[in-house]
């Protein structure tokens, strides 16, 4: 198990979210779960989009802002051990494509998921407070921060 | 995309190098698979940790569970997941020298590859295409191994000494004078390991102050040797010379990064031929760009010395190219002379240092005796001053067997990276299945590859890769 060895790259994670097709990939698999969500008989249009937000607003956050540290050892020496996915991406850059694109596409998702709801006031705080946990864990300046000592370690 | 080349009037041959793109639909499909085996691994973690099913990997002892815990345990997801469904490929036994065809023991495994058992059967005759086995050396008859033979009982198998202390024999002497006469250089010196020769001498040649320019695709040894030596790192894209004439000319006219302070050195660092994607280096414009920013360059020929050029003497001789431009030729015995080391050769005042200043003159003991006498045999072999044309003959084998080989298998609509000459061959396989499925099969069709994933290379390039030999015969390429 040799991570780097046919590159240079001490942390191959950094890089994951900027090879080719990742993003269609994710636009895809977005999509399936919304028609998954669409084809249960018990959810209707409004129900099951909100559903899409939320769950993937809770993956989202549970992959790039909980789940700290690489899946393999790094010859890095651990610096990468105490960062989430989110803070590793293009090695701590702010700014880049992939960090724009994955800001953007759950903003995206609440457009949709608000104009289809029908702007309904239970829908809409739903909505609103999942797209705000994970909005706020992007912003550059709480890159490193760990809010009441939660994940620190 | 096929590269044009720029500089079209250096280069004395065609330069034929493909790096075809992932196609979409395998790219989308190769994340799908690593996202399904990534759930699956933490349902299988949470069942593990749930105690549902055994954990069969070492954990902590029961009075040591408040501890602060050594490892992280996530950091073996990828290993414990992944790594374990297809362990079977690697690692794997042999029990013959590893020629053209190997024997390789049998292993079952009846918990899905936690452990293994040998059940005893030998499986004879396996094709050899894992190897670095370029000219064929790696055998058990013929004069390089008589001749080994009659040294190792004459001077026995260690040597129990430093170079600087007790251990400099005269066959070292006479195996640099001949290295430095194969590659054309004026002294060259050797050292017992290959990977101990890059990382242990590039800290003797640059320091704190120094700028060091490696390519993207660098192998562990050099990139370690780099990280030693204290020097500033750039990285420049793989092959890619406006990038690297990009990085020389801020590197000059920035200077150093705070005090804007000239460079005491500029150190090129390249490879001949880089084993995992087959691609050769573009040395001519190399050369070009090193004269015209003065800078020194260094190059590791650990996969092509031997295995490329007309009369096998490596990239240089390929291209048609002086030696003395290169400042520091390296390279290693253990690819195509079939021995173990390394050299480094250039000017006689760079070896003379070296061999004061170098860390593995001083503290690592020096090459055994019957492993020089098989470099001294095999070099005379290739050189063809042993009166026979065996040499000749092997490197245009080599030369027509990468040929045949590569031609084919594009015929057969596979990808394959790198360089039309160069016999490293990668096979892409993209999706982490087919990495487990292809190497079963073709040990099932008595062929033995070395197939590597992600993390060892970008998330969708995970490749096979043959060695070819001059070893091999048509049939075997053919099965």
């Amino acid at each position: 198990m040799n991570v780097g060895v046919a590159h240079s790259e001490v942390n191959p994670n950094t890089q994951v979210m900027n090879s080719r097709g990742m993003w269609l990939t994710y636009a895809l698999g977005v999509g399936m779960l919304h028609i998954v969500l669409l084809s249960i008989p018990f959810f209707s249009v409004p129900v099951a989009w909100t559903l899409t937000n939320v769950i993937h607003n809770l993956g989202m956050y549970v992959f790039l802002h909980a789940v700290k540290g690489t899946p393999f050892e790094t010859p890095d020496q651990g610096k990468a051990r105490l960062l989430t996915h989110w803070e590793q991406l293009d090695y701590g850059v702010q700014f880049t494509s992939s960090r724009k694109f994955f800001t953007i596409s759950p903003i995206i998702l609440y457009f949709l998921a608000s104009f289809y709801t029908k702007y309904d006031p239970t829908h809409f705080i739903l909505n609103t407070v999942s797209l705000l946990t994970v909005l706020i864990p992007k912003l550059p300046q709480l890159h490193g921060v760990r809010i009441f000592g939660i994940n620190k370690y | 995309i096929n590269h044009i080349v720029h500089n079209g009037g250096l280069y004395k041959r065609p330069f034929n190098e493909a790096f075809e793109e992932t196609p979409m639909l395998v790219a989308v499909l190769t994340y799908v698979g690593y996202g399904v085996l990534t759930l699956f691994g933490y349902l299988r973690d949470f069942m593990r940790q749930w105690k549902i099913e055994k954990c069969q990997n070492a954990t902590e002892r029961e009075e040591q569970k408040d501890f602060v815990p050594l490892y992280q345990d996530f950091e073996n997801f990828y290993n414990r997941n992944l790594y374990m469904r297809i362990r079977d490929s690697w690692n794997r036994p042999i029990c013959s020298v590893p020629g053209a065809k190997v024997d390789m023991m049998e292993r079952v495994s009846h918990d899905y590859n936690w452990t293994f058992t040998y059940t005893g059967r030998v499986i004879k005759g396996i094709i050899n295409m894992g190897s670095y086995n370029y000219l064929g050396f790696a055998q058990k008859e013929g004069t390089c191994q008589e001749a080994a033979a009659k040294v190792l009982s004459q001077y026995g198998a260690g040597v129990c000494s430093t170079r600087q202390e007790m251990g400099n024999l005269d066959k070292h002497e006479e195996l640099e004078k001949l290295v430095a006469r194969f590659l054309g250089v004026e002294s060259a010196m050797t050292y017992g390991m290959g990977f101990a020769t890059n990382s242990m001498n590039i800290p003797a040649l640059v320091g704190k102050g120094c700028l060091i320019l490696s390519d993207e695709l660098n192998h562990a040894s050099l990139v370690l040797g780099a990280r030693l030596s204290g020097a500033t790192i750039r990285i420049f894209k793989h092959n890619n010379m406006q990038s690297l004439e990009k990085l020389l000319k801020d590197a000059i006219v920035h200077g150093q990064p705070r005090t804007r302070r000239p460079w005491k050195k500029i150190l090129i660092l390249v490879e001949g031929i880089y084993s995992m994607e087959g691609s050769i280096v573009r040395l001519p414009e190399v050369i070009a760009l090193k004269k015209k920013y003065k800078s020194y360059l260094y190059l590791d020929e650990a996969h092509s010395i031997g295995a490329l050029g007309p009369s096998g003497r490596g990239v240089v001789d390929y291209f048609g190219l002086n030696p003395e431009d290169v400042d520091v030729m390296m390279g290693t015995f253990t690819k195509s002379f079939g021995a173990a080391g390394g050299y480094i050769g250039g000017k006689k005042e760079l070896i003379d240092y070296l061999r004061t200043y170098s860390h593995s003159a001083v503290y690592a003991t020096s090459m055994s005796p019957p492993v020089v006498e098989q470099i001294i045999t095999s070099m005379k072999c290739i050189m063809g001053e042993d009166g026979t044309t065996v040499g000749k003959a092997r490197v245009q084998q080599l030369a027509e067997n990468t040929r045949y080989f590569r031609r084919r298998l594009k015929e057969m609509g596979f990808i394959i990276y790198g360089n039309e000459d160069s016999p490293v061959v990668p096979l892409m396989l993209y999706m982490p299945a087919k990495i487990g499925a292809f190497g079963r099969e073709m040990l099932k069709r008595n062929i033995g590859v070395v197939v590597v994933g992600f993390p060892a290379t970008p998330i969708i390039e995970s490749r096979a890769r043959f060695c070819l030999s001059a070893a091999h015969t048509k049939e075997m390429l053919d099965t």
